[in-house]
């Protein structure tokens, strides 16, 4: 494929999706200017499998796999590798009153799932994504049996979070 | 709120984030990731070991006006050939590493690929040194008794040239690898955990 080609249909695909990838960011960094630093690190990732990318699985499959995998493994700037999970760097949560009570709740769950582990983040975006349990296994590698119970562990531990926040 | 009532939620909810983003402006940056990281590390290391024997040809012609004798030392060329090996290793490895950019496999296999990488490569890498080290002190010591090989390394006292390779070696086993797992260590134990999760 002609590199102009393959820019133009690369920048279409990342628009079509731009609101996804926004959402992992969402989900995997804490900050504005870590969502930013992510979003950026997964489009260059992403560019760079899409050579290698030649439709033997979905597209939304194919994006899913190396934005997570992005997004699980880190950054790494002045040595240290930023994780995308560590408790203390999370921000202490002020719920606003918007007058609200579904936006407050919504706030408090999106809260409560970034106190979760990277494996279980990924788990509930799919799942949020209306993924079935056949789709998170070709994603994420893991077999429908467990994910199955994890999720159950997952709904249950997001309960308590919500309760304590 | 449960994560069921979540989903409907999520579907309609449009972040008031999203701009005109620049996305073949964004693909011009430099990576941040682990992978990258890697990658600039072999560089650094490929370049070294180029860089490093002609240093030593240009400093013995600047300082001697000649590097005839330096090319015909044996030890030289013993230090040249470990270069090559360790420039053939840094190599493979560099490949290696970028055959893993793009992380388009699934989420568990990526990792595991991560871990060995970061894990086994880095033993391996590890151990290469040590030996070459080892083959290194044994050419400076025993050439030298090859007939028509300069012998000034004998003229000094045993015991400080055992000090000197004993302190090679422990820089080489002990500092190196510290500095090795204190760079990688933590990210390995961080990647161990998360295919954990996954069982």
């Amino acid at each position: 494929m002609i590199k102009a080609e393959a820019e133009k249909q690369f920048e279409a695909y990342i628009k079509q999706n731009e609101l996804l990838l926004h959402k992992i960011c969402r989900i995997y960094a804490f900050t504005d200017t870590d969502r930013q630093d992510l979003f950026q690190e997964i489009v260059i990732q992403l560019w760079k499998a899409f050579p290698r990318f030649k439709g033997e699985s979905k597209f939304s499959t194919w994006l899913y796999r190396v934005a997570i995998n992005t997004a699980i493994t880190g950054l790494r700037k002045k040595k240290d590798f930023i994780v995308s999970y560590e408790p203390a760097r999370l921000p202490v949560q002020s719920v606003h009153e918007t007058g609200s009570i579904e936006e407050e709740q919504w706030q408090q769950l999106l809260y409560a799932i970034e106190q979760l582990n990277p494996v279980e983040k990924s788990i509930v975006l799919l799942y949020l994504e209306d993924k079935s349990y056949e789709e998170m296994e070709d994603i994420l590698g893991i077999s429908q049996g467990t994910l199955r119970v994890k999720m159950m562990r997952i709904k249950e531990k997001l309960r308590q979070l919500s309760k304590n926040n | 709120m449960e994560l069921d009532d979540l989903k409907k939620t999520w579907k309609e909810n449009t972040s008031n984030k999203i701009t005109n983003t620049d996305i073949m402006e964004l693909i011009q940056h430099k990576s941040y990731g682990p992978i990258a990281a890697l990658k600039k590390a072999y560089r650094k290391q490929i370049i070294n070991l180029v860089r490093v024997p002609l240093l030593l040809l240009l400093l013995s012609f600047i300082i001697k006006g000649d590097a005839s004798k330096l090319l015909g030392s044996v030890l030289f060329w013993t230090f040249v050939a470990m270069c090559i090996v360790a420039l053939a290793n840094a190599s493979y490895n560099y490949r290696i590493v970028s055959k893993m950019e793009g992380m388009n496999a699934r989420v568990k296999d990526n990792l595991e690929q991560q871990i060995n990488l970061l894990d086994t490569r880095l033993n391996k890498m590890i151990t290469i040194e040590k030996w070459l080290m080892l083959i290194f002190i044994s050419a400076v010591e025993f050439i030298p008794y090859f007939p028509g090989m300069p012998d000034g390394i004998h003229s000094v006292n045993p015991m400080i040239r055992l000090g000197i390779y004993g302190l090679m070696l422990i820089y080489q086993y002990y500092i190196h690898k510290w500095i090795l797992e204190k760079r990688y260590g933590d990210h390995i134990d961080y990647l161990k955990r998360l295919i954990k999760e996954m069982q």
